[in-house]
């Protein structure tokens, strides 16, 4: 755009400018950090693990019966089919497009590193359990004489599914944090305030409930109920219970914190625990927030439209801070409107 | 809810806190079965001692207002919610006749406090 140098078209010129001035700030959000680690997690694991899979279950191909079972039922084996479909099909069709889909989302939105441990623990995740499974209905087969004579799978099921939770959480563990990335620009002035004396220290604390958390409870139980019923495993059915359960259990009740510290949301149980320290705050704001729409669902989460990373438990009010970094922090909360003032108050106050 | 603390006033730091959640128990600001937050985290939020968050919610459970169980911390009372709605409306009332007549909050609150001496 030709910038007009006749007056009344001034504004005109103040829009581009603030136009410019709004796309340098999108350059320096785009600018993610740790994409070497994020493609180690992402990318090289899961194909370590489903390369190695592939290469075992070829070494040992010759000991498996022609056909082989593809599919088990209560019963056992009771599907067969080539030697493709028990192993190729099931490690190309899941785990690459996971990987690949959770390598771009770390490394184009991974400015948090909720985001980029959710990418990572979610591609190990997948690539371990379809692995797992994988390794288990070859071994189930080695030297049978027939397919129908494949043996059961439920201990390799089981055991996949610890696995593969226990690699997920190490690979989230061991992904990069964040770097420290304080700011000394004070909260823009038409961000809500609360009055507080000098003197006067605040913190405001309040709970947060995941909306809906009987049918939640009820839909595991079912699960859980149709698995032990098709496995006839009271065992399986048990760990399913336990390993689909916890992680759901300890996201359901979330305490939020703004105190001299900065923002901390933390699950009544401890952990996750998200914080933003109050250096890092540019500014916080209230909006309604649309869980499905913007986040694609409940818990924690992040956006793939925006990166915005965020504990999302119902529809309605959230504190929604910007963060230093091209970051964004959501996080939905009754009384929004307090626990923001309050923080762009305190940070205010800091700088 | 939101806790503030003035360190440099006069009454004491437990009693601000625990005149805060009494407020709000007895204004309904905090229904019953609300958990306060852990003594512990409270006190490093506001950088003051645990004991005097204890103090404060010791108080609060010698009028009935909250519970202390161990290991759930400090839980708003049903009876603080029930209890206190015809203080609620006896305030409110106060408060209406208080602003008809033009007088102060100062004012207003001397008369209170010279009335339940």
């Amino acid at each position: 755009m030709t910038p007009s140098r006749r007056p009344a078209s001034s504004h005109i010129l103040d829009d581009d400018a603030r136009e410019r001035a709004m796309t340098s700030t999108t350059n320096t959000r785009s600018r993610v950090p740790h994409r070497g680690a994020t493609a180690f997690w992402t990318l090289g694991v899961p194909a370590a693990v489903v390369l190695g899979t592939l290469a075992w279950a070829l070494s040992v191909r010759a000991r498996l019966p022609e056909p082989v079972a593809v599919h088990w039922g209560p019963d056992g084996a009771d599907a067969a089919g080539s030697f493709a479909e028990l192993v190729a099909l099931p490690l190309a069709v899941v785990a690459p497009p996971i990987a690949i889909g959770m390598w771009a989302l770390a490394s184009f939105l991974g400015q948090a590193a909720l985001t980029r441990r959710i990418a990572a623990a979610t591609s190990v995740w997948t690539a371990t359990f379809v692995s797992g499974v994988t390794l288990a209905t070859v071994a189930a087969q080695l030297d049978a004489p027939a397919w129908s004579a494949a043996s059961d799978l439920t201990t390799g099921v089981v055991v996949s599914l610890v696995v593969a939770t226990a690699l997920a959480a190490l690979a989230a563990r061991l992904s990069p944090g964040d770097v420290p990335q304080p700011t000394t620009a004070p909260p823009s002035a038409d961000a809500a305030r609360l009055a507080l004396g000098d003197h006067e220290h605040a913190t405001w604390v309040r709970s947060t409930h995941q909306a809906g958390l009987g049918w939640i409870l009820g839909a595991v139980a079912l699960v859980t109920l149709v698995l032990g019923l098709a496995t006839r495993d009271v065992l399986l059915a048990a760990v399913l219970a336990v390993v689909l359960t916890l992680p759901l259990l300890a996201m359901t009740a979330w305490t939020v914190t703004v105190d001299e510290r900065g923002l901390t949301v933390a699950s009544r149980l401890g952990r996750p625990r998200l914080h933003v320290p109050l250096s890092e705050v540019e500014s916080a704001s209230t909006r309604d927030v649309r869980p499905l729409g913007e986040f694609g669902g409940w818990g924690m989460r992040t956006s793939v439209v925006t990166g915005a990373t965020a504990v999302v438990l119902r529809a309605g009010t959230a504190i929604d801070v910007q963060r230093t970094g091209g970051r964004r922090f959501v996080v939905t909360v009754d009384d929004a409107e307090t626990g923001a003032a309050l923080l762009n108050t305190l940070a205010a106050r800091s700088r | 809810m939101l806790f503030r603390i003035d360190p440099t006033a006069g009454e004491p730091i437990f009693a601000q806190l625990a005149a805060q959640v009494r407020s709000a128990v007895t204004l309904g600001r905090l229904a019953p079965g609300t958990r306060l937050p852990a003594a512990r985290d409270l006190a490093t939020s506001l950088d003051i001692n645990v004991h005097t968050v204890l103090r404060a919610y010791q108080d609060l459970r010698d009028e009935g207002l909250v519970e202390l169980r161990r290991g759930r911390g400090a839980v708003v009372t049903d009876r603080a919610g029930a209890d206190f709605v015809p203080l609620r409306v006896a305030l409110d009332a106060v408060v209406a006749e208080a602003r008809r007549l033009g007088l102060s909050p100062d004012a207003a609150a001397a008369l209170l406090r010279e009335a339940l001496r």
